[in-house]
């Protein structure tokens, strides 16, 4: 019973969440508000799990929301520009990648902790953002071909949902079944065991930031191709969630350790709250209020679980 | 007294590995002062010596974790240079280190298949391999067996064992590589009692597979117990080298410490 509870008591309590809210709100379980928060949680999740991947080498990547909005901003420059979409979407993923590598180099060639690696990225990101658009937003009535990316939907289901099921399903094969996906776990449980063991733990961590920034980019394709614009803090907003979904996360299935269905699980869940509580009537700051406790109160929970993983020490600032 | 090389099995063939003349030196401090050591293929030689001996750089040369300023390795017979854990790996020559072996909250046989894991094709497709867990915790099950340690789940994180488990899962590893010479540093070193039997049983065991172990240790007891011979080094030279037939643990001690019989 205790096994049980620590291994799915968060995610029975998310499930209460939202339960709570069917009953006490009539416009919770909507069809209309629950594909609302669905598409908010891809976008979430999908940079959560980016979040995750880096984590799982035990680096902190600070720099995603940041970098999304930079690469949102590239993208949207130059579906602005009337260049074709595909260039686009490569320049803004590509963008997201080398944000993500210049993270990954900057931890493993310069020896910078990530902590503040990905920090000092975030600060570049955020001047290039405001370079590009002079602060302002690109909005415009962008071509379907881009748009559609993230709004259509196909068989019912909106396609941001499937971009969501496609990237988690990748990445959770490839970190479960995969030999790199295993190096790169085994770098962040134990770091010195897996060096020993042949395992090229500077290549893992390097993948692992790279893959965040990568994913960093890609969330920030469809959010831009969700609200036809790009605007140089678009982001901002989706960090605090990125890190409490991945923490949440982190208290269940694979207590203590970042995983993605956790992750997954913990997006929906933040998001159905954060969407229950304005239904209710809440004030906006409120949220903000609810995730800070979900933050701290996840590592709480899974603390016991954590101590013996490398990444705890990350966390505690002994890089 | 017959030189103990001449006592050892396979005494007209090369030595499984050689060092001659190593020295290794960390800026101003000269940590081997060139000593030489021949490993022969069967034995158990423990390396014994007072902190600052030398023996966890000569452990780190063979190891493959560092490379010596100076002298040269041969495995074999064949003169070879270690560059990495890895290629030490790949020639044979295991290392299991004290604390660092492990990954406390990966499986059993995640611990075992570490760095060398299996995988299968999936749908035939030339490129797509995952990995084959259940080979894997086939393939761990049956080397924990042969060290007789009987765990019911490979599933099992390591930090759930006992320390002697835990040894074995190292072992395991290496028994994994097939590796000839397995390199054992104090692994009795924050063990109990029972483990220890344990763990200098698993010793023997290797012994009797016909693999080849060096033990670093300071437990003189565990030494003259498990060990076939005994190379005490001393301010970076070898000082004494016997075999262990008639020590016991407190001759043995007298030893490591003025560097002569009493």
């Amino acid at each position: 019973m205790r096994h049980f509870l620590s291994t799915y008591g968060t995610a029975l309590a998310g499930l209460a969440i939202v339960i709570f809210f069917a009953v006490a709100t009539p416009a919770f379980a909507t069809p209309g508000n629950l594909s609302i928060i669905l598409k908010e949680t891809s976008f979430l999740a999908i940079l959560a799990l980016g979040f995750a991947l880096a984590l799982m080498t035990a680096e902190l990547d600070l720099s995603i929301a940041e970098v999304a909005s930079l690469a949102a901003v590239i993208t949207g420059a130059l579906v602005h520009a009337g260049q074709p979409v595909w260039i686009a979407v490569a320049a803004g993923l590509g963008a997201g990648l080398l944000c993500g590598v210049a993270n990954g180099l900057a931890v493993t060639s310069l020896r910078v902790p990530s902590l503040i690696a990905t920090l000092g990225t975030a600060a570049v990101a955020k001047g290039l953002a405001f370079m590009i658009t002079q602060g302002v937003a690109f909005v415009g009535r962008w071509p379907t071909g881009f748009t559609g990316l993230a709004r259509g939907s196909l068989l019912g289901v909106p396609n941001l949902v499937w971009w969501l099921v496609g990237v988690a399903a990748t990445i959770f094969v490839f970190v479960n079944w995969t030999r790199a996906g295993s190096h790169l776990v085994a770098t962040g449980e134990a770091e010195e065991a897996a060096r020993l063991a042949g395992i090229r733990t500077a290549r893992m961590k390097r993948l692992g930031l790279g893959l965040s920034g990568l994913l960093a980019g890609g969330t920030a394709v469809l959010l831009a191709a969700s609200v036809s614009s790009a605007a140089p803090n678009m982001a901002g907003d989706h960090f605090l969630y990125a890190i409490a979904a991945v923490l949440l996360g982190m208290t269940m299935f694979t207590p203590g350790k970042p995983n993605v269905i956790g992750t997954l699980v913990a997006a929906f869940t933040l998001k159905a709250l954060g969407n229950g509580l304005i239904l209710l009537g809440a004030a906006y700051y409120v949220q903000d209020i609810v995730l800070g406790l979900i933050i701290v109160g996840s590592v709480a929970l899974s603390a016991a679980a954590m101590r013996r993983a490398a990444f705890v020490k990350k966390l505690s600032f002994r890089t | 007294m017959q030189p103990a090389s001449r006592i050892m099995e396979g005494a007209d063939e090369a030595p499984l590995l050689s060092l001659r003349a190593i020295t290794k030196t960390y800026g101003a401090v000269e940590a081997l002062k060139g000593v030489d050591i021949d490993v022969h293929a069967g034995e158990v030689l423990a390396i014994c010596g007072d902190n600052g001996a030398g023996k966890s750089s000569l452990i780190r040369i063979v190891s493959g974790a560092q490379e010596p300023t100076g002298g040269t390795i041969a495995l074999r017979g064949e003169p070879i240079r270690l560059r990495s854990p890895q290629d030490a790996l790949q020639r044979g020559v295991a290392t299991i280190y004290q604390d660092l072996a492990l990954a406390p909250r990966l499986s059993i046989a995640q611990n075992v298949f570490l760095g060398s894991e299996l995988t299968r094709p999936v749908l035939g497709l030339p490129f797509a391999r995952l990995l084959d867990k259940r080979r894997m915790a086939e393939e761990a099950r049956g080397y924990l067996q042969r060290l007789a340690i009987d765990v019911a789940d490979m599933t099992t994180p390591v930090e759930r064992l006992s320390g002697g488990q835990r040894q074995a899962v190292a072992i395991g590893r290496a028994l994994r590589w097939d590796a000839e010479l397995i390199i054992m540093d104090e692994p009795t070193a924050a063990l109990g009692v029972k483990e220890t039997a344990q763990v200098l049983d698993l010793i023997r065991r290797l012994r009797a597979e016909g693999r080849t172990v060096i033990l670093i240790s300071h437990n003189m007891a565990d030494v003259v117990s498990v060990a076939t011979r005994v190379v005490i080094l001393k301010s970076g030279r070898k000082v004494t080298e016997e075999p262990t037939v008639g020590l016991d643990a407190d001759t043995l001690a007298h030893m490591v410490m003025t560097g002569k019989k009493p």
